[in-house]
C-alpha cells in the first residue's frame, strides 16, 4: 500500500536518532566532534529509559500540544526510545484508578523526572483535582520524590493566565506554591516559561538533566540561562528596522508589508527574555513576530498583567529618533529604558547561541570549537 | 447497584470525572464533573478589547484558533464591523483548516485509538512489510524492557478489544505515523500564524499581515500531505475497524438535539452558507432548523457558581463568580453527586431548554440535511459500508460520532487548499486588504458563533468605555458536558451514558468509549 512507502517512522531509524542527538547536543551546549556520539551513547547506555511523570494542573494543554510538535527528537522516538512517559493524562492509555496506579507506582519508586504543566490552585484547592487529589497534594508529593522537577510553560512557572488579576482561584507557579503553601523553604525547580511551553526547550532541559546528570545554570527567575539569557529584541530579525527608526504604525501599512519593527504596535521583545527569534517554533517554521504580530512577552512572570495591553507600546523605551548613522552602525545604546541595561550588550553583538559557542556556566565552555 | 467512578478521564483536554450507576450490566444514571476552574470571564473583565483574543485562545490549547476567531469576531461585531475583507476571510479559513486537520487526526488515533486498538496484541501479528515489522520490533522492545510507559495498566485483557492482531499492528503503526502528519498541519499554521498552538496573526479588524507567496505554497504542500494521509490512511482505517465494532451503533444515542454555529466561511460570509453550515436538529427528527446565538441559556443550580441571579440567563448575564467552594464529593462510598457537582455550568437552548449535542456528528448531519454534496456522498458511503444504506438515524450513536469526525476531517482537508488558491487569486487581482482599523471609542455588545473541532463555540463580549465590561465563552464541552439543569434534566454526555453496557465495572472500557466519542 502506498502509505507504507512514505517516510513513516521518523523515530525509528538510527540515522534520525543520531540526527536528533546532534540537535540536542547543540541545544544543551555539548560541543565538539564527539558531541553526537556522547549524547547518543549516554542515552543508549542507560539501563532504563528515564521515567517521566507529567502533571497537567490548571492548564489548557497547549504545552503538551507543543510537545507533540517536537522534532529533536520526534515524538514517536521520544516516547518509544528515549523516555518512559509513565504518566501524562492526555497521552496515557489507562484512566481512572488505573491511571492513578501509574502515578503512584512511578512517584513512589522515586526514580523519575517530574514535569509540571499548568498552575497550582491554592486559593480554592478543589479548583483543580485529579482522581480526588488536589493539585497541591499531587505536586508536593511528586516534587519531594522526583530526581528533578521542571515547570513547563508560564502557568507552571509563575501561575500564568489563571493567575491574571484578580486570580480567582489563587493559582501559583510550582516554586511559589512549594515555598508559600507546601513549607519547602528552598525548592529547586527548573522553569521553562513561554505560552505555550516550547517542545524543544522541554526536551533540551530534560535531556540536559539526564545526559549531564546535573541541572543547568538558572537565572534569578529559575530559567536556564542557555535558553533565556537574551532579550527577544536583541536577536530579532527586525532589529535593524528598530535601529533605523522604521516602524509598523498599523497592520497592513507599508511597514507591515516590508517587515518593519513592531514596537509601536505593542511588541514586548525589548522587555522579554526568550530564545524565540533564534530557535523559532514548529521546526523553524515561524515565531510570533514572523507572523507580523507583536511579541506579547509570554516568557515573563505575570505577563498577562504586566505586559498588557498587548497592542500598546511598552512604556519607558526610548526610540532611536535622532541618532546618527554612526550610532546606528554600533546598533546599541539606543535603548535606555530601565530593565534594558548593559546586560545584553555583549551578547547582542555576537548572536551566537546554540552554534557551538561557549555558553556561560556550561562544563564544555571553551572546549574544542568553542570560542570560534 | 454498583457505583463506578472514573477520575481522571484520560486522553482528553482538561480534567473530568464521570460517575455512573451500573445495574444489570448497563449504566442507568450518570453525572459528569469538570474538576478544574480557572475563571476566564472574571479576569477578562476590564481588559483592552484589542488584545482580549490573546486571553481567549488560552481557554483551550488544543483548539486555540477557533477561540481566537470568535474573540476577534465578537469584538468586531460589537464595534459594528459586519464582514471582513475577503482575504481576511481566506486567511482565517486557512488557519482554521490547519486546526481541524491536526485536531481530528489527533483525536482519531491518539485520544480515541486506545479504546479500540490493543497495543500489546500487536506482538501476535505477522507483519507483512518491513515498516510494520519495525513497528512491531519497537513495541516488543518496549514490552521486553518492562517499561510500558503510557501503555501500562490499561485493560488490555478486556474482551471488548476485537481487532485481529494484524490490524492492531497496522493501526498502531498509523498512530506513530499520525504523530508526524499532525505536525504538518501545525507547521502550516506556524508559517502563517507564527507558532502552534497560540497563533499571533489575528487582530480585531483583520490579520496582521498578508502571507508571502512562498508561505502560501508551503501551506499548500503541507495540507496536501495531510489530505493524502486522511484519504489513504485515516478513512481506510475507519472502514477497516468499523466491522469489528458495529455494536457502537447500539449505544451512546444521547439527547437527539444537535447544534452547530457553522464553520469555514464562503464568499458571502453568511453562516448558513458555510462549508459546515449553521443549523439545529431537534428531538431526533432529521430536519434542519435555524438557530440563534442569543438562545443559549445558562443554569447554575447544579454547578459551583452563584445561582442567586436565577436560571435561564444569557451567557453575559449569568453568575460568573464561583461560590464559596468547600469540597468535591468523595470517590469512594455509595454517595452519588447531588446538589452542586460541577465546575461547568449547564447550557440549554431556547425556551424549551433543550440540551444540545455539539461536535462533528452535529456538523456533518447538518451539512447532510442542508444538501451539501460532499457530506451527502460521504455519509451515504459510510452508511453503505456499515450495512445501513439509506438510514442516517443509525449515526445517532457512538458509531456516528466516530465516523463523523473522519468524514469531517476529509471534507476539511479537501477544501483547505481551495482557500489557499483563492487567496493566491486575490493577491493576483490586487484584493489584498487585510486590516480595517476599528473605532473603540463607542460602546457595544457583540457575539460570534464559529465551531471548534469538538463542536459549537460562541463568544459574547460587552465593551464599555473602550474596555471589556463582560465577556462570556460557551465552548463545545460546555454544551456536551453540561450538568443537570435547574429542572433536573441531564446533559448530553450524561444522557448518552445511560444505556451504555458495562461488562466489567472494574474495567469500564465501554464508558470510556462513550465519553471519548464526544472528544471532551
Amino acid at each position: 500500500m502506498e502509505h507504507e512507502e512514505m517516510s513513516l517512522f521518523p523515530g525509528l531509524s538510527r540515522r534520525d536518532f543520531l540526527k536528533s542527538c546532534g540537535a540536542l547536543a547543540g541545544l544543551i551546549g555539548v560541543s565538539g566532534p564527539m558531541a553526537v556520539p556522547r549524547v547518543a551513547q549516554a542515552l543508549e547506555q542507560m539501563a532504563k529509559r528515564p521515567a517521566i511523570v507529567w502533571s497537567c494542573f490548571q492548564e489548557c494543554l497547549g504545552c503538551s500540544v507543543n510537545l507533540l510538535q517536537s522534532r529533536k527528537p520526534a515524538p514517536a522516538n521520544l516516547i518509544l526510545q528515549q523516555i518512559s512517559l509513565n504518566y501524562h493524562e492526555a497521552i496515557m492509555a489507562p484512566a481512572g484508578s488505573q491511571a492513578k496506579k501509574s502515578f503512584h507506582e512511578t512517584v513512589d519508586s522515586k526514580d523519575f523526572y517530574y514535569v509540571v504543566e499548568g498552575g497550582i490552585a491554592t486559593g480554592i484547592p478543589d479548583a483543580c483535582t485529579i482522581g480526588g487529589m488536589t493539585s497541591m497534594e499531587m505536586c508536593k508529593d511528586a516534587y519531594q520524590k522526583a530526581k528533578a522537577t521542571i515547570a513547563i510553560g508560564t502557568c507552571a512557572c509563575y501561575g500564568g493566565i489563571q493567575a491574571a488579576a484578580p486570580n480567582p482561584s489563587g493559582s501559583k507557579g510550582v516554586t511559589d506554591f512549594l515555598k508559600e503553601d507546601a513549607g519547602i523553604s528552598n525548592p529547586t525547580v527548573i522553569n521553562s516559561p513561554r505560552c505555550p511551553g516550547n517542545a524543544d526547550d522541554t526536551v533540551a532541559i530534560l535531556l540536559y538533566a539526564i545526559v549531564k546528570g546535573k541541572l543547568p545554570e538558572l537565572d534569578s527567575l529559575g530559567r536556564p540561562k542557555f535558553l533565556f539569557g537574551q532579550l527577544v529584541h536583541d536577536n530579532c530579525e527586525r532589529r535593524g528596522h528598530f535601529d533605523a527608526g522604521e516602524f509598523v504604525e498599523k497592520f497592513g501599512d507599508e511597514g507591515s508589508d516590508n517587515g518593519w519593527c513592531l514596537y509601536k504596535v505593542g511588541c514586548k521583545g525589548p522587555v522579554a527574555y526568550a530564545p524565540c527569534p533564534k530557535t523559532r517554533w514548529n521546526a523553524n517554521n515561524g515565531w510570533p513576530v514572523s507572523a507580523g504580530g507583536p511579541c506579547i512577552g509570554c516568557s515573563e512572570p505575570d505577563f498577562w498583567d504586566k505586559q498588557s495591553p498587548f497592542y500598546e507600546k511598552a512604556p519607558g523605551i526610548k526610540l532611536p529618533g535622532d541618532i546618527t548613522p554612526t550610532q546606528i552602525g554600533v546598533g546599541l545604546g539606543a535603548l535606555t529604558a530601565v530593565g534594558i541595561g548593559a546586560h545584553f550588550v555583549g551578547q547582542a553583538a555576537t548572536g551566537r547561541l546554540f552554534k557551538g559557542a561557549p555558553v556561560e556556566g556550561m562544563e564544555d565552555k571553551g572546549s574544542e570549537e568553542g570560542g570560534k | 447497584m454498583t457505583k463506578v467512578v472514573i477520575d481522571p478521564i484520560t486522553r482528553i483536554e482538561g480534567h473530568l470525572r464521570i460517575t455512573c450507576v451500573v445495574e444489570n450490566g448497563k449504566v442507568t444514571d450518570a453525572w459528569n464533573t469538570a474538576t478544574m476552574f480557572r475563571g476566564f470571564e472574571i479576569f477578562m473583565k476590564g481588559r483592552d478589547p484589542k488584545g482580549i483574543w490573546q486571553f481567549a485562545q488560552r481557554i483551550c490549547g488544543v483548539c486555540p484558533t477557533p477561540h481566537a476567531f470568535n474573540s476577534v469576531r465578537a469584538v468586531e461585531n460589537a464595534m459594528g464591523m459586519k464582514t471582513v475583507p475577503d482575504s481576511v476571510r481566506l486567511i482565517r479559513n486557512m488557519m482554521e483548516a490547519t486546526q481541524l486537520g491536526y485536531d481530528h487526526i489527533l483525536w482519531f488515533y491518539h485520544l480515541n485509538g486506545f479504546d479500540y486498538v490493543n497495543v500489546p496484541n500487536t506482538l501476535n501479528a505477522k507483519p507483512g512489510t518491513p515498516g510494520l515489522k519495525a513497528v512491531q520490533d519497537q513495541v516488543k522492545a518496549v514490552v521486553d524492557s518492562g517499561q510500558l510507559g503510557p501503555f501500562a495498566n490499561m485493560y488490555w485483557d478486556h474482551p471488548g478489544y476485537k481487532l485481529p492482531a494484524d490490524l492492531d499492528l497496522e493501526i498502531t503503526a498509523h498512530y506513530l505515523q499520525a504523530l508526524e502528519i499532525q505536525q504538518r498541519a501545525c507547521d502550516a499554521s506556524a508559517v502563517l500564524g507564527g507558532r502552534y498552538p497560540m497563533i499571533n496573526n489575528y487582530v480585531p479588524g483583520g490579520v496582521t499581515q498578508m502571507p508571502s507567496i512562498e508561505d502560501i505554497e508551503f501551506y499548500i504542500s503541507q495540507m496536501g500531505v495531510v489530505k493524502d494521509f486522511i484519504d489513504t490512511v485515516m478513512v481506510p482505517d475507519l472502514l477497516a475497524i468499523a466491522p469489528y465494532y458495529l455494536d457502537l451503533a447500539s449505544y451512546g444515542q444521547g439527547v437527539g438535539n444537535f447544534l452547530s454555529w457553522g464553520v469555514l466561511d464562503e464568499k458571502s460570509q453568511d453562516p448558513y452558507d458555510r462549508l459546515f453550515p449553521r443549523g439545529g436538529i431537534f428531538d431526533g427528527k432529521l430536519a434542519l432548523e435555524k438557530v440563534d446565538l442569543s438562545e443559549a441559556r445558562k443554569y447554575t443550580k447544579t454547578s459551583w457558581y452563584d445561582d442567586g441571579v436565577g436560571g435561564g440567563k444569557h451567557p453575559l448575564e449569568v453568575g460568573q463568580e464561583p461560590i464559596n467552594f468547600t469540597k468535591m464529593p468523595p470517590i469512594e462510598g455509595d454517595a452519588l453527586p447531588a446538589g452542586k457537582y460541577d465546575w461547568t455550568q449547564a447550557v440549554r437552548y431556547g425556551k424549551e431548554n433543550r440540551a444540545m449535542e455539539v461536535g462533528p456528528l452535529a456538523q456533518v448531519l447538518i451539512a447532510y440535511l442542508a444538501g451539501r454534496p460532499e457530506a451527502k456522498k460521504l455519509v451515504n458511503d459510510t452508511l453503505a459500508a456499515v450495512g445501513h444504506a439509506g438510514d442516517p438515524t443509525v449515526l445517532l450513536s457512538n458509531l456516528g460520532r466516530v465516523a463523523a469526525r473522519v468524514i469531517k476531517a476529509k471534507i476539511n482537508s479537501d477544501n483547505a487548499i481551495r482557500w489557499a488558491n483563492e487567496l493566491l487569486a486575490n493577491i493576483g487581482s490586487g484584493e489584498t486588504k487585510i486590516y480595517e482599523e476599528l473605532d473603540f471609542s463607542k460602546d457595544g455588545t457583540g457575539e460570534s458563533g464559529w465551531d471548534a473541532p469538538r463542536g459549537a463555540l460562541a463568544h459574547y463580549a460587552k465593551i464599555k468605555d473602550s474596555k471589556i465590561d463582560t465577556y462570556a465563552a460557551v465552548p463545545p464541552s460546555n454544551w456536551n458536558l453540561s450538568p443537570r439543569d435547574d429542572n433536573g434534566k441531564r446533559g448530553p454526555v450524561e444522557e448518552a451514558l445511560v444505556g451504555t453496557p458495562v461488562l466489567d465495572p472494574e474495567k469500564p472500557l465501554e464508558i470510556l468509549r462513550t465519553v471519548h466519542t464526544f472528544d471532551p
